[in-house]
């Protein structure tokens, strides 16, 4: 049971985040005034992915990670953009934080996920998990993006949630370790 | 090379680079947000989008005999037009239910500046910001604008704009000649001494007699002021004004009123304009400056209480800051608005204007105090800012506000949408009006109609002529708009 989580769990947000990009692309492009602007979050987010791999990479202790955090921080964010109105007058101001903290739980991720003895394999897996998943999503019928992120968000709690469990389980299974 | 390839592989240099590229997007997020006017689907609001309503198209005219056969093919259809500018009036001066708007910003052209007689030919869906830059470097200046230059001359003549200028009169005096098409769609170049009168409608006329086409208005020289500023108690300003007033030196002048708890209505800052003699050929047309600082400023300011006290104190140092500076008359002709932008759901920010004769001041001041809180951080009405102008005497125009000389306090305020804070609202803005209107004041048309037709009759004691001149000069009701079916009709 601890073994099978360990294993998907990781897999189950890779394969998450990239299904739910195309939805989160298309609220990022409503809520940017301008196609600059746009193009400016993207690049905090990819400054910030950089800034995350390397804080994961720089731990002196690698058994160590914060990933259940991880998980919580990026269901946290998807769950905001959900309820955020579109609107508000200070709607870019709280974009441009948001994609500086998905960038930087995003680059963290990645680092630690690779890390990992199964991500060669998740690699694999995802891209064709991913294919299946989008051809399905392709008959769905799209009322706003919104609640997909919003439906991602609470799915990225529950890992988070999980990744708790499994370490309690962890802790009292070994204890001191 | 290596350099870089060590330090991608700090966090604190990646850190950091996020800290900077997000602070150069954070001052580059424009301000300006709304969306109004004629773009928007289906239905046509103007600047404060309060009155949405549904028009049957837009038009824009290419050319003059393209604007006449439009008003005449209306007058044959039983059309009905309504004219639109910049639409920044608040009251739906520019559309009318089922009707066409005439989209005027295609008529942008200045036609001719003589610098010897000192006047400048234009069209009126110009701006007064393309005149300015038509007349700066040849050292010209305008007489009288408001206190931005945001505005077209077609939308300004029709609301009879006033602003800080205190020698030059009403903005209508500033104009020579123009050209208009009639309600009956013909071409007519009208002057002063025109025995039809058509001036004395069609300024402060709001779009309902015709459509002014171009103007010719007199400018003046773009001189150098010394700016003065001086803090005041409300209880002097009457008399300070009036020795203003009398040192023709003194071109230009406006004043702010403190709104913040602890000097509300007390304390207040004068601006002044000085001449120095000095005319300017090269001072550039000053953009908008510091408007998020501004707006971050106002934005505190908005939450009322103590921060109202520390947006006062903001704007007292600013001001004081200003003093013995020198500036431009065309400069000071254009003062920023962007950092007014305000889109909250759910909540409107407007204006209003009240007029106030001279020497009704101090009393009018001081019973206003009984009407609107010192502190109104708790109420859903708020108001933000009170700034005074001069408005003289205009015995010209028919719907004229300044039946003799005038303060106008122009207010910011803002309010909930929901049905009982519109009402609220209404209702503080009423009980203000009746107030004014006690003192022998009036209230400015181009805002929101929230006075009753009572009020307005009040204020506008030669309303009837207006309706009567109306239905003599368009009797098939070609020009119509919300305002006027609000209050004359
Ligand atoms: C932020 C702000 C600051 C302001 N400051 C001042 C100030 O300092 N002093 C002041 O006096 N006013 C002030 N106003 C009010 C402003 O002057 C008026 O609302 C003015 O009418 C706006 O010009 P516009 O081009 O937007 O006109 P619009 O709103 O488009 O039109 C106003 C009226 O003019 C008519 N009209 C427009 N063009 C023509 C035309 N070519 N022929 C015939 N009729 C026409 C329209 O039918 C309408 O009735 C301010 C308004 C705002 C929003």
């Amino acid at each position: 049971m601890n073994h099978k989580s360990t294993r998907y769990l990781p897999l189950v947000v890779t394969v998450g985040q990239v299904v739910i990009f195309p939805y989160y692309i298309i609220w990022l492009k409503e809520v940017s005034l301008t196609f600059t602007l746009f193009a400016w979050f993207f690049a905090t987010f990819s400054f910030a992915a950089a800034w995350g791999y390397q804080i994961a990479q720089s731990r002196t202790n690698k058994d160590h990670s914060y990933i259940m955090f991880i998980y919580a921080g990026m269901g946290i964010v998807y769950i905001l953009i959900g309820a955020i109105k579109n609107s508000s007058d200070i709607l870019p101001y709280a974009v441009i934080l948001l994609q500086v903290i998905l960038g930087l739980l995003q680059g963290y991720f990645r680092a630690w996920h690779a890390e990992q003895d199964t991500y060669h394999l998740h690699a694999v897996h995802h891209y064709l998990i991913v294919g299946c998943a989008m051809i399905g999503f392709s008959f769905v019928k799209i009322i706003s993006p919104v609640v997909f992120i919003t439906i991602f968000g609470i799915l990225m709690c529950m890992c988070a949630v999980w990744e708790l469990f499994r370490k309690e389980k962890k802790k009292t299974i070994i204890p001191g370790k | 090379m290596q350099t870089i390839a060590l330090l991608v592989k700090k966090p604190w240099f990646l850190g950091s680079l996020v800290v900077i590229f997000v602070s150069v997007i954070l001052w580059n997020i424009p301000i300006e947000k709304r969306k109004y006017g004629l773009s928007q689907s289906g239905l046509v609001t103007d600047y404060t989008g309060l009155l949405p309503e549904r028009i049957e198209r837009v038009v824009k005219a290419e050319n003059r005999s393209d604007l006449q056969r439009i008003v005449k093919r209306a007058n044959v259809n039983g059309q009905q037009i309504a004219i639109a500018g910049l639409q920044h009036s608040q009251g739906g001066h520019t559309y009318y239910k089922n009707g066409v708007v005439l989209d005027m910003r295609t008529f942008n052209r200045i036609l001719e500046i003589d610098e010897q007689q000192k006047t400048v030919r234009v069209e009126a869906g110009a701006t007064w910001e393309d005149v300015q830059e038509a007349i700066q470097p040849v050292g010209l200046a305008l007489k009288v604008t408001q206190s931005q230059s945001i505005f077209t001359i077609g939308g300004s003549l029709s609301v009879n704009a006033h602003g800080r200028d205190i020698r030059f009169g009403s903005m209508a005096e500033t104009v020579k000649a123009m050209t208009i098409i009639t309600p009956e769609g013909d071409i007519k170049t009208v002057t002063r001494e025109d025995p039809d009168e058509w001036m004395k409608y069609i300024f402060g006329g709001y779009g309902l007699f015709g459509v002014i086409v171009d103007v010719t208005v007199e400018v003046t020289e773009n001189h150098l002021y010394t700016i003065q500023t001086e803090k005041l108690k409300i209880g002097s300003y009457a008399s300070y004004f009036d020795q203003l007033l009398n040192d023709q030196h003194m071109a230009m002048h406006y004043a702010r009123v403190s709104v913040a708890p602890n000097s509300f209505l007390d304390e207040m800052y004068v601006i002044n304009y000085k001449q120095t003699e000095k005319r300017d050929y090269t001072t550039a047309l000053k953009k908008e400056q510091s408007v998020r600082l501004t707006k971050l400023a106002l934005d505190i300011g908005r939450h009322g209480g103590a921060l109202e006290n520390l947006f006062w104190g903001t704007q007292k140092r600013y001001i004081a800051s200003i003093d013995g500076k020198e500036i431009t008359r065309n400069n000071a002709m254009r003062s920023e608005s962007t950092f007014m932008e305000y889109t909250k759901p759910g909540r409107v920010e407007v204006l209003q204007e009240f007029f106030i004769p001279v020497h009704r001041f101090e009393a009018y001041m001081n019973e206003l105090k009984n009407i609107i809180p010192a502190n109104d951080k708790n109420d859903d009405f708020k108001i933000h800012n009170i700034t005074i102008r001069y408005a003289a005497a205009d015995r010209f125009t028919t719907l004229n506000y300044a039946k003799e000389d005038m303060f106008g306090l122009v207010v910011l305020m803002q309010h909930g949408l929901k049905e009982e804070q519109i009402t609220e609202a209404t209702s503080v803005i009423q009980n203000w009006t009746h107030l004014t209107l006690d003192h022998g004041g009036t209230y400015y048309l181009p805002y929101y109609r929230y006075q009753t037709k009572e009020q307005f009759r009040r204020s506008y004691p030669q309303w009837e002529k207006f309706a009567e001149e109306k239905l003599r000069r368009d009797p098939n009701n070609v020009f119509q708009n919300m305002f006027y079916d609000y209050y004359v009709k």
